[in-house]
């Protein structure tokens, strides 16, 4: 399928106009099960060269950001499809931007493209006390914990958020991924996390590995 | 002469030495403290020093006595009193009690054909409502709450000014009116269209994004406007979104409105200093188009290729890693201001600044910046220093002139020029319009300065 090959390319050009053309196109043909999962795919690995030409200095946050909002707009349409066929999500996260920090984008980004892959997101917002990720956890019994940070001073809140799922006796019953441009090896030790990315689509491929190992 | 009084003499010589392209007898060393770090150092409580100012006074006079800088201390512009009464979604005061940036939107993509038709009306009727949810109300009660905020805001500003007068009094600060105004695409980013709107605004209706720069353009030269008529004077402008663009996106939303202001700017017979946020060293070759004798406060980037390529042109200052001041070691600190004095001070244009205030003063700041301090007032002496530059002959700038052309044109039922005024006020037939128009003048810009600083 050529068209897939020119999605790709579409987004990763930045090309609005191109993208839901192609999209409204392919939808109009009422896609597979399967044709749907290479759809999302093709979106994905757009994604995968937007964050390319951002390392190589030929793209710029600005341009980052409007790839996100380009990628949750294709969620937007995608989403229908994908909630009518699925009998079942794959997975449930509970998502938020750890206390103190406002930013969201990068969050945002992971979130759609998530939702794409077949998991239930439970977004909290931005700034979000460690105390309501506890009850959102308590509530509804995630798979997975994920948290975003931009700020360093908020990599302490990302932690603070999983010593108080430890206290809640929480910590044991869920994956816990951190995300955002300060974490690192070191950080997420000390947090005391299970994986942590720079790169949101790396981030939903190992959500993706802990649901397909929890269930072998 | 009192010592006081010398010392005021002597940094006001520099600054005008400087500011002229001339060698001064040694470098300015900008004050680096927040107001933030200032309150942290005298240990007083963040939100009690905010909401009541007259308790920054004798923190200003702890923080000049221990940092001698030859600028004065703290400062800034967002006070919590006006953001509380207009109910602020723009700037709001975290827990720990400093004030905050959140992303908001308060500006839609169908409202660009408006704003760029009147900018400032636009804003009054449309936008800040949706930025300060008080003001999202009935008239009266919406006159009512604007009257405190522009009072409280006034009030702030006025208190600000007589601590500063003060200050320059006991500790012989030069004494250069200030202002300061927001690059129209940042402007139009911050504030109105986000910082996440703006990014798709660039790709969905580029058009109507140079339009409404170009709208705002005259709007921020007036705001950028000197307190009072003057032949030398500073206003400052950060610079926000240009490095998150790529280079042709820059070249043609960010770039010319800011170049046009700049210019007009310096026109008006003022020295514009920008500070040169996050990495501009992709536009350095864009930044030597400005006129002489601007002043750029680098953050990040390569203080050789900046000298190399801007120094005998403008004044050049920042680069300083505040961050070492926090981390490093006193031999540490001194051997960096040392570097950067070596590259950046030969020739005279230059001003010692870090690349960042501090926000607080955790690590070894203290000590160690009492230690640069020190060294930059010894280590910068220069021993060819110019003739002091005399201003006299300088004749004054047409700055009065190109704001009332500005305000002629600006399109607002909200914004009257006195002329515009007096037409529609025959009453006033016969009365002494001289000292009514000043004041009527005034009130209105008073205004227009309080609404516009609202945006950004
Ligand atoms: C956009 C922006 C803003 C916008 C935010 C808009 C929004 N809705 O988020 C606005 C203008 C509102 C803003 C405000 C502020 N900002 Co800001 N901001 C930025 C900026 C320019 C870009 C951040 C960004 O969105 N990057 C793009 C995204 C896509 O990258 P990302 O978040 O890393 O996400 C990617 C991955 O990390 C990953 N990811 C992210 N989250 C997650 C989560 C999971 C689970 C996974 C798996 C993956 C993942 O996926 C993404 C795509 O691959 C940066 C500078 C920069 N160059 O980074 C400063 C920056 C982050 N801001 C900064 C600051 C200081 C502030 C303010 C505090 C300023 C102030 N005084 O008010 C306020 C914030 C107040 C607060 N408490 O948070 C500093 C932080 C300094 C520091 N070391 O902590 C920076 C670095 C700027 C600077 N150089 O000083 N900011």
């Amino acid at each position: 399928m050529d068209r897939l090959l020119l999605l790709t390319q579409a987004i990763s050009d930045l090309d609005e106009e191109k993208v839901f053309q192609i999209l409204d196109e392919l939808i109009a043909e009422n896609p597979s099960d399967e044709e749907v999962q290479e759809i999302v795919a093709a979106c994905q690995r757009g994604m995968i060269i937007v964050g390319e030409l951002f390392d190589s200095d030929d793209y710029y946050v600005a341009d980052l950001i409007f790839a996100g909002e380009l990628m949750s707009k294709a969620v937007e349409v995608l989403k229908p499809i994908i909630c009518s066929r699925k009998k079942d999500t794959i997975g449930t996260i509970v998502l938020g931007t750890v206390k103190g920090d406002l930013h969201d984008i990068g969050k945002n980004i992971f979130k759609g493209m998530a939702e794409t892959e077949g998991f239930e997101v439970h977004d909290l917002g931005i700034d979000v006390e460690p105390d309501v990720f506890v009850a959102k956890v308590k509530q509804i019994e995630p798979q997975i914990v994920a948290m975003s940070a931009v700020l360093t001073i908020a990599l302490n809140s990302m932690k603070n958020t999983v010593d108080a799922l430890k206290k809640a006796g929480l910590r044991e019953k869920v994956k816990i991924i951190i995300g955002g441009n300060p974490v690192t090896e070191d950080s997420c030790k000390r947090i005391g996390a299970d994986a942590f990315t720079t790169i949101a689509g790396e981030g939903v491929d190992i959500c993706k590995k802990w649901i397909v190992n929890s269930i072998a | 002469m009192t010592d006081v009084k010398a010392l005021a003499q002597e940094r006001q010589q520099m600054f005008v030495n400087v500011y002229r392209g001339k060698i001064p007898t040694r470098i300015p060393i900008n004050s680096i403290l927040s107001l933030e770090a200032c309150i942290e150092y005298a240990g007083a409580n963040q939100a009690e020093v905010l909401w009541d100012m007259t308790k920054a006074e004798p923190i200003f006079e702890k923080v000049n006595t221990d940092f001698p800088a030859d600028t004065p201390a703290g400062g800034t512009r967002r006070y919590p009193s006006f953001y509380q009464i207009l109910g602020s979604r723009p700037f709001v005061m975290s827990s720990e009690g400093v004030m905050q940036h959140p992303n908001v939107q308060g500006m839609e993509p169908e409202d660009y054909d408006d704003f760029i038709a009147a900018p400032y009306d636009t804003m009054i009727e449309k936008i800040y409502p949706r930025l300060y949810t008080e003001l999202d109300t009935d008239p009266n009660t919406k006159a009512l709450i604007l009257a405190k905020a522009m009072r409280a805001h006034g009030d702030e500003f006025a208190l600000l000014a007589q601590i500063g007068a003060r200050m320059r009094a006991k500790f012989g600060f030069a004494s250069i009116p200030s202002s300061a105004t927001t690059a129209p695409f940042d402007f139009l980013a911050d504030f109105l269209r986000s910082f996440t709107g703006i990014c798709s605004d660039i790709r969905r209706y580029p058009d109507k994004v140079i339009a409404a720069c170009e709208a705002l353009t005259p709007i921020l030269i007036k705001k950028g406007k000197l307190p009072v008529p003057s032949k030398i004077g500073v206003t400052s402008i950060p610079l926000h979104m240009g490095p998150y663009l790529r280079t042709k996106d820059f070249e043609k939303f960010y770039w010319p409105s800011l170049k046009k202001q700049v210019e007009v700017l310096t026109e008006m017979g003022i020295n514009v200093s920008l500070f040169v946020e996050h990495d501009f060293m992709r536009f350095l070759d864009h930044l030597s188009e400005l006129p002489e004798n601007t002043i750029l406060r680098f953050e990040y980037g390569d203080p050789k290729l900046v000298s190399e390529k801007l120094g005998s042109k403008f004044i050049i200052s920042g680069f300083y890693p505040v961050m070492l001041l926090h981390t490093g070691t006193k031999e540490q600190c001194i051997d960096k201001a040392k570097e950067l004095i070596d590259i950046l001070a030969p020739g005279g244009r230059y001003i010692f600044n870090t690349d960042k205030g501090a926000m607080d003063m955790h690590g070894n700041i203290t000590e160690n910046l009492k230690a640069v301090i020190e060294f930059v007032r010894e280590y910068g002496k220069y021993d060819n220093p110019d003739e002091p530059y005399d201003l006299s002959k300088d004749p004054m700038p047409p700055a009065e002139k190109i704001v009332a052309e500005i305000e002629a044109n600006l399109n607002s039922k909200y914004y009257q020029t006195w002329e515009q005024y007096r037409a529609n006020h025959p009453e006033l037939e016969g009365r002494p319009q001289e000292v009514i128009a000043k004041k009527i003048k005034k009130l209105e810009d008073d205004m227009f300065n309080f609404i516009i600083n609202l945006g950004s």
